[in-house]
C-alpha cells in the first residue's frame, strides 16, 4: 500500500527529505503519520480531502493574488499532509527564533534612539540611511514597554545537511499567523485521531498571548482599553486574515479612516461617538500610516499617528519604523550584533547573505555571480530577485554593471536547495508526491518575553522546480505539527473562554463608522435594486401585452420610469432604452449600475457579510445577460433571477444577522429606499394614471395576489389605495414602511438620542387621519399632500441619520505642501 | 570685526479651499534654525483659524518644527511667520587652503569604526536627491582629480546658474531631478536638488537648506531670485571646512544675506509648511515673503 501510494514521489536529488531518511524509510517522527495515511483507502482519504475542501469554502479563506486572472477571490491552497517537526529540533528553532526577536528589538531601539551601533562603526550608515524603511520621523519615539517588535517572523528553509536557516526576517507586520491558524483548524479536524495521538502542540495560546500582551503594554486611559487591527482594506492580498484575525481576537477591523488623531491621542469614530484607541495590531505597510509626516501622497494613513507614537500615548505593534530590519543586507552583520548586544554567538544562522555596498562583498559577489542570488538591499526598491545561473553572456554583463555602479543596492545571497515534503497528487489524492517547502514561524512579544507559536505557515512550491516559496506566486500551504516532548495542554480552547461585561461593553462600542455607514447603503441598493427590478419587469410586461384599453397601464409605468431615472425624459425608444437599462452597465440609474454599487458596498463589508450573501452578488453580477445587449424574453428571464436573488438577500438580512444596531442601519437604509420608491410610484399614478387601469401599480407593489385573493374584480382605485397605503397588514403599503422605520428609529434612540424619529411622527398622524370613505381617491389633496410629505420626509431621514452618524467617516484627505 | 546683518522676516502662506475644510494637521518648519552665526532674535507665528492643539518640538535633523491641529470649519488658512534673526558673516576661511575634493569622499560600505553621523545622515540618495548617472556625469566636470574642495564646489555652483535657466512655470514641488536636467530649467528647489544630486553621486555629503534671501536691488545689479518667496540652496561639506552653504540660484556661496530656516536631505525634509487636510476638493496656495534689512 504504502509503495503504490508513493510510487510517483520522487528523488531528493540532493535535497532533504522531511519525509525520509532512506528510500522507503520514513524518519521516526513521521513514521506513525504515514503507516496510518497509507493504510486508509483512496475513498477515505478523497472523503477527508473533500470535508478539508468543504471547511475552507465555508470559512471563505481566500488570498488575493494581484496577477491572478480569477481575481480577488482566490481559495486558499493548502495541502493537507502537515509538515511534521520532532520535539527536540523545534526547541533548536524556538530558542533560535527567541534570541533573534530580542536582538532585533534592541537593534530598533538602537537604530531610532541612540545610534550607537552607527556611530561605532558596528553597521555601515550607508546601509541604514539608505533604507526607505529607516523613518527618520519615528527617531525618538517612546514606545511602550520599550518594545518595537510585538510580532517577529522568519522564513525558514532546510539546507541538505538538515539545518534550518533564515532566509529572510519580517519585522514590519508579518503576515501568514492567521492562515496558519486557519490551517491548524483544518487540519486538525482532518486527521483528528493523529492530531492527538502524536501529542502536537496547540496553536491557539499564541493567539491569546498576544492579544493579552497587547492589552499589557498599551498606555491606559480614557475608558476600557481598546485594540484595534488596522488593515489597508479588502484590496490587500491578506485581507482575509486581517479579517479572520480581527475575528479571532476580538478587535475592531479598522481602515485608515475610521481613526482620527485629538489631543495627541487616536481615537476610533463610531456612531456613538469618538473611543479611544489604545493599541493597533497594524497590517499597513508604516510609510503609509501618517500622511502628515510620513508619505504624503498615503490616502490609507492617519493624519497625525506618527506624532501619537512619538508621545507613547498609543501603542503600535509593530512599531514605525521596524520594517527597516527586513533589509537582507543587515543579515551579514547579526553575528557581530548578537555579541555587541547578548554577548552570545548567534543561534540560528542566516543563509550566507552579503551587502554588496562592501568592498570586499561585491568583488566575491562579482567572482561567483553564477552561484548567487541577487536581491535589491532596500526592500522598498521592487525587482525581481535575479538568479545568477540563469543568466546568458548579456544577462551576466549587465548586472556586473549594475554592481559596478551601485553595489550598495543590492545583496547577494547564496542559492538554498530547499528541503521537499510529501503532498497529496491534486486530483489524485491517494497518490503522494513532493515539493519544496519554506516554513514561516513566529514570535510574539511578552512582558516575560518572546514566545514561539509552535507551529507555522509552511510554504509550499507551486510547481515540482520552484527556487522560491511565495504566496504571491501562487503556491500552496501546509500546517505545521510541532510534536511535544511532554503532555499537551488541551484545556485550552481556541475561543475566549470567559466573557465579562466589559467585553460585551466593548463588542458594541467597537463598530466603525464606516462599517454602519456601508451597511446603510447596503440597505439601500439592495432594495433599490429590487425596486429597479421590479420596475424594468413591469414596463417591459406591459410592452409585452395587447393593448386592453381599460388595463392598459403603459403611460404611467413610462412615466414613473422617467420620474426615477431609468428613462431619459425625451426618449423616443422606449422599447430599446428599456432593455439598455436592465443589462448595460453604460446607463447610469439602470440595473446592473445599481448592482454593481450593491457589490461595492457589500466588498466593504466583506468582514461582515457571510460568504452566501457575496455569492449571490456575485451571481448576478457575473450572469452572462449582465453587460450584455440581450433579448426581451432573456432580459425579462434575467429582471426574474434578479428578483429572486434580491429577495435571497433581503432573506440572509432578516433571518441571519443579528438585530443590533449595525442591523437597524441596514433595515432603515431599505425602509427609506422602499417609501421613497413607493411615494413616488403613488404620485405618479394620482398624476398619469388616474384614467388608466391600476393592474401595473398592484404589480410594481408585489400586491397583485393579495389583491386579487380579495376582490377577485379589476382594480379600482379604493380597494388598490386601501391595500396600497393604509392596509398595516400588507408589507409593501405605506403605512406598514412608515411605521416599521418609525419603530427602527426609535430603538436607535434609545442609544444615540433624537434619531429623526419626530421627523416621521406628524406624518403618520396625517396618514392615520386619513379618511377611507372620502380620501382614498387619486385627486384629494390630504391624499397627495400625505405622500408628498412621506416621499420628503424619506429623505430627510437619510439627511440626518448622515449628519448625525456618517460625517465622522467622511474622508476626502488630501496633502498639502506649501513653500 | 565680524560682520553682522540684521533682518526682519515675514512669511504668509495662505490656502484658500474651493469646499470647507472640516479639519487639518498641518506640520511647519517656520521657525529659523538658531546656528552659531544665526541667531533668532524674536519669532511669532500666527495661525488663522486658531488651532485647537499645537505643540512646538523638533524634527531628526535639528529643526525647529510645530505641529498643529485646527478643528473648526474653515475656508481658508493664513499662517503667518515673523522672525527677527541676525545672521553674522560665515563663508569660509580663505587663510585655510582647501583640500582635494575627494579628500571628503566616501562609498557607501566605506565607513570607520567613528562616524559622523551628522555628515553621513547627508551623503546617501534620497527620493527628491538621487543619485543618478547623469548627475555623476555633470558634477564631474567641476570635480576634476585633485581640484581643491572649495573650488569645485563654486565652479559646480556657477555652472548650475549658466546653464539652467530660472522659470516659476517650468516644474513643480514633485518635479525630479532627471527632468530637471532635460528641460534646463526650474526654480530654486530644483536647483538644490540637482546640485545635491550631483554631490551625492560624487559621494560626498549635501544638505538641503530652506530659508530666505535678501532681495537688496542696487542699481544695474542683477536681480536677486528667489527673493520673492521662500528660498533654497545647498550645503556641502569637507573635513576642513566643515559645512559650506552655496546658492545654486544665483550662482555663489550662500552667507550673510542669507536667513536660514533648516535644513534636511531634500524639501521633504523641511518643507514650511505641510500637512493634511479633510473636506477640500481644491486649494489655492499663495505665499508672500519679505525680507527687510534692520
Amino acid at each position: 500500500m504504502l509503495e503504490e501510494m508513493l510510487a510517483a514521489y520522487p528523488e531528493p536529488q540532493g535535497r532533504f527529505d522531511e519525509l525520509f531518511e532512506a528510500p522507503l524509510k520514513p524518519r521516526p517522527h513521521w513514521s506513525r503519520f504515514i503507516t496510518e495515511l497509507s493504510a486508509t483507502s483512496a475513498g477515505g482519504i478523497r472523503e477527508r480531502l473533500l470535508a478539508a475542501e468543504r471547511r475552507i469554502r465555508d470559512s471563505g479563506v481566500t488570498y488575493n493574488v494581484y496577477a491572478d486572472p480569477m481575481g480577488q477571490d482566490r481559495p486558499w491552497d493548502l495541502d493537507v499532509l502537515p509538515l511534521i517537526i520532532a520535539p527536540e529540533e523545534w526547541q533548536e528553532l524556538e530558542a533560535g527564533i527567541v534570541q533573534r526577536a530580542t536582538l532585533f528589538n534592541r537593534v530598533l531601539g538602537d537604530l531610532y534612539g541612540e545610534q550607537t551601533l552607527l556611530k561605532d562603526g558596528l553597521i555601515p550608515p550607508a546601509l541604514i540611511f539608505g533604507q526607505s524603511g529607516f523613518l527618520r520621523p519615528a527617531r525618538g519615539m517612546r514606545v511602550p514597554g520599550g518594545v518595537h517588535l510585538h510580532v517577529y517572523a522568519a522564513d525558514l528553509a532546510r539546507s541538505p545537511d538538515g539545518r534550518w536557516w533564515v532566509m529572510a526576517d519580517r519585522t514590519q507586520a508579518p503576515s501568514g499567523a492567521g492562515y496558519a491558524l486557519e490551517n491548524r483548524l483544518v487540519v486538525s479536524r482532518t486527521f483528528p485521531a493523529l492530531y492527538r495521538d502524536l501529542g502536537i502542540q496547540h496553536v491557539a495560546r499564541f493567539f491569546a498571548m498576544l492579544r493579552d500582551s497587547l492589552m499589557q503594554f498599551a498606555p491606559k486611559g480614557d475608558g476600557h482599553t481598546l485594540t484595534v487591527l488596522l488593515t489597508p482594506g479588502p484590496y490587500n492580498e491578506t485581507y482575509f486574515e486581517h479579517a479572520l484575525l480581527a475575528r479571532y481576537l476580538g478587535f475592531p477591523l479598522v481602515e485608515g479612516g475610521d481613526l482620527t488623531v485629538r489631543e495627541g491621542r487616536v481615537w476610533m469614530k463610531t456612531i456613538s461617538g469618538l473611543k479611544r484607541v489604545h493599541a493597533i495590531l497594524r497590517r499597513q505597510d508604516d510609510n503609509y500610516c501618517d500622511p502628515v509626516e510620513l508619505r504624503a501622497d498615503s490616502a490609507l494613513g492617519v493624519a497625525g499617528l506618527m506624532d501619537c507614537a512619538r508621545r507613547g500615548s498609543v501603542l503600535i505593534a509593530n512599531a514605525l519604523g521596524s520594517g527597516v530590519l527586513e533589509s537582507g543586507a543587515l543579515l551579514g552583520f547579526l553575528p557581530k550584533l548578537s555579541q555587541h548586544f547578548l554577548n552570545a554567538p548567534l543561534r540560528l544562522p542566516s543563509i550566507a547573505t552579503w551587502w554588496c555596498g562592501e568592498p570586499a562583498a561585491q568583488a566575491d559577489a562579482l567572482e561567483h555571480v553564477k552561484k548567487l542570488v541577487f536581491k535589491p538591499a532596500d526592500p522598498g526598491q521592487q525587482f525581481e530577485t535575479i538568479f545568477g545561473q540563469d543568466l546568458d553572456d548579456k544577462g551576466l554583463a549587465a548586472l556586473r554593471k549594475k554592481l559596478a555602479l551601485h553595489p550598495e543596492r543590492f545583496v547577494a545571497q547564496e542559492l538554498v536547495r530547499m528541503s521537499q515534503a510529501p503532498v497529496l497528487v491534486k486530483g489524485q489524492s491517494e497518490k503522494i508526491t513532493a515539493r519544496n517547502i519554506g516554513l514561516r514561524v513566529f514570535a510574539v512579544a511578552t512582558p516575560n518575553g518572546y514566545v514561539v507559536m509552535p507551529g507555522g505557515l509552511t510554504r509550499v512550491a507551486s510547481s515540482a522546480d520552484v527556487r522560491v516559496v511565495s504566496m504571491q506566486r501562487g503556491g500552496g500551504s501546509k500546517d505545521t505539527w510541532v510534536m511535544s516532548s511532554g503532555p499537551v495542554d488541551s484545556a485550552f480552547t481556541l475561543l475566549r473562554n470567559t466573557v465579562t461585561a466589559s467585553d460585551l461593553v466593548r463588542v458594541r462600542a467597537g463598530v466603525p463608522s464606516r462599517v454602519i455607514e456601508n451597511l446603510f447603503w447596503f440597505g439601500r441598493y439592495e432594495e433599490r435594486c429590487d425596486n429597479t427590478a421590479r420596475l424594468l419587469r413591469v414596463a417591459l410586461n406591459q410592452r409585452l401585452q395587447e393593448a386592453d384599453d381599460e388595463e392598459n397601464g403603459l403611460e404611467p409605468i413610462l412615466a414613473l420610469a422617467r420620474a426615477f431615472g431609468v428613462l431619459e425624459k425625451d426618449e423616443t425608444d422606449p422599447d430599446k432604452a428599456l432593455l439598455a437599462a436592465s443589462t448595460l452597465e453604460t446607463h447610469p440609474f439602470g440595473l446592473p449600475s445599481n448592482l454593481r454599487a450593491l457589490e461595492r458596498v457589500a466588498f466593504n463589508l466583506r468582514d461582515r457579510m457571510s460568504l452566501d450573501n457575496w455569492r449571490t452578488i456575485n451571481g448576478l453580477i457575473k450572469d452572462p445577460v449582465f453587460g450584455r445587449k440581450a433579448t426581451l424574453a432573456d432580459t425579462l428571464n434575467w429582471l426574474d433571477r434578479n428578483v429572486t436573488s434580491l429577495m435571497t438577500l433581503s432573506g440572509f438580512a432578516l433571518d441571519g444577522m443579528t438585530r443590533d444596531d449595525a442591523w437597524l442601519f441596514l433595515s432603515i437604509g431599505r425602509r427609506i429606499e422602499r417609501l421613497a420608491f413607493h411615494c413616488l410610484a403613488l404620485q405618479v399614478a394620482f398624476s398619469d394614471g388616474a384614467d388608466s387601469g391600476l393592474s401595473w401599480l398592484l404589480s410594481l407593489a408585489d400586491s397583485t395576489v393579495t389583491y386579487r385573493s380579495r376582490y377577485m374584480a379589476r382594480p379600482e382605485w379604493l380597494p388598490v389605495l386601501d391595500l396600497l397605503v393604509l392596509d398595516g397588514a400588507n408589507p409593501r403599503s405605506v403605512v406598514f414602511q412608515t411605521t416599521a422605520m418609525a419603530a427602527d428609529l426609535a430603538k436607535l434612540e434609545l442609544s444615540y438620542g433624537a434619531c429623526g424619529s419626530d421627523l416621521l411622527a406628524a406624518e403618520i398622524a396625517a396618514l392615520k387621519k386619513l379618511n377611507p370613505a372620502r380620501e382614498l381617491q387619486p385627486a384629494n389633496p390630504n391624499l397627495r399632500a400625505s405622500i408628498d410629505g412621506l416621499r420628503s420626509v424619506a429623505f430627510a431621514v437619510s439627511d440626518h441619520l448622515t449628519q448625525r452618524f456618517f460625517n465622522l467617516a467622511r474622508t476626502s484627505i488630501w496633502s498639502t505642501l506649501g513653500m | 570685526m565680524t560682520q553682522r546683518a540684521a533682518y526682519r522676516v515675514l512669511h504668509e502662506t495662505r490656502y484658500t479651499y474651493s469646499d470647507t475644510v472640516t479639519s487639518a494637521h498641518q506640520l511647519a518648519h517656520l521657525r529659523p534654525r538658531g546656528t552659531s552665526w544665526q541667531k533668532v532674535k524674536s519669532h511669532k507665528l500666527t495661525i488663522n483659524p486658531k488651532p485647537v492643539e499645537q505643540a512646538p518640538g523638533d524634527d531628526y535633523f535639528g529643526n525647529d518644527v510645530l505641529r498643529f491641529m485646527i478643528d473648526a470649519p474653515h475656508d481658508e488658512l493664513v499662517v503667518r511667520a515673523e522672525s527677527v534673526v541676525e545672521v553674522e558673516a560665515h563663508a569660509p576661511d580663505s587663510s585655510i587652503a582647501s583640500p582635494a575634493w575627494e579628500a571628503g569622499r566616501a562609498a557607501p560600505g566605506e565607513w570607520g569604526p567613528h562616524v559622523d553621523l551628522d555628515v553621513e545622515a547627508y551623503r546617501v540618495a534620497s527620493p527628491m536627491a538621487p543619485v543618478l548617472d547623469e548627475a555623476l556625469i555633470y558634477g564631474r566636470e567641476s570635480f576634476s582629480d585633485g581640484r581643491p574642495w572649495l573650488d569645485a564646489m563654486l565652479d559646480l555652483t556657477r555652472r548650475i546658474q549658466t546653464d539652467f535657466v530660472y522659470d516659476p512655470k517650468a516644474t513643480t514641488v514633485t518635479t525630479q531631478v532627471a527632468e530637471i536636467f532635460s528641460l534646463r530649467r526650474g526654480v530654486c528647489q530644483d536647483f538644490a536638488h540637482l546640485m545635491i544630486s550631483c554631490l551625492r553621486s560624487l559621494g560626498l555629503p549635501a544638505r538641503y537648506v530652506s530659508g530666505y534671501i535678501l532681495n537688496r536691488p542696487k542699481p544695474g545689479a542683477r536681480r536677486v531670485m528667489g527673493a520673492d518667496a521662500s528660498h533654497a540652496w545647498v550645503a556641502g561639506h569637507c573635513p576642513a571646512h566643515g559645512w559650506v552653504a552655496f546658492d545654486p540660484t544665483n550662482g555663489k556661496l550662500a552667507d550673510i544675506e542669507f536667513i536660514t530656516l533648516g535644513w534636511g536631505r531634500e524639501f521633504s525634509d523641511v518643507t514650511p509648511l505641510r500637512g493634511v487636510v479633510l473636506g477640500a476638493a481644491t486649494q489655492m496656495l499663495a505665499v508672500d515673503v519679505k525680507v527687510q534689512p534692520l
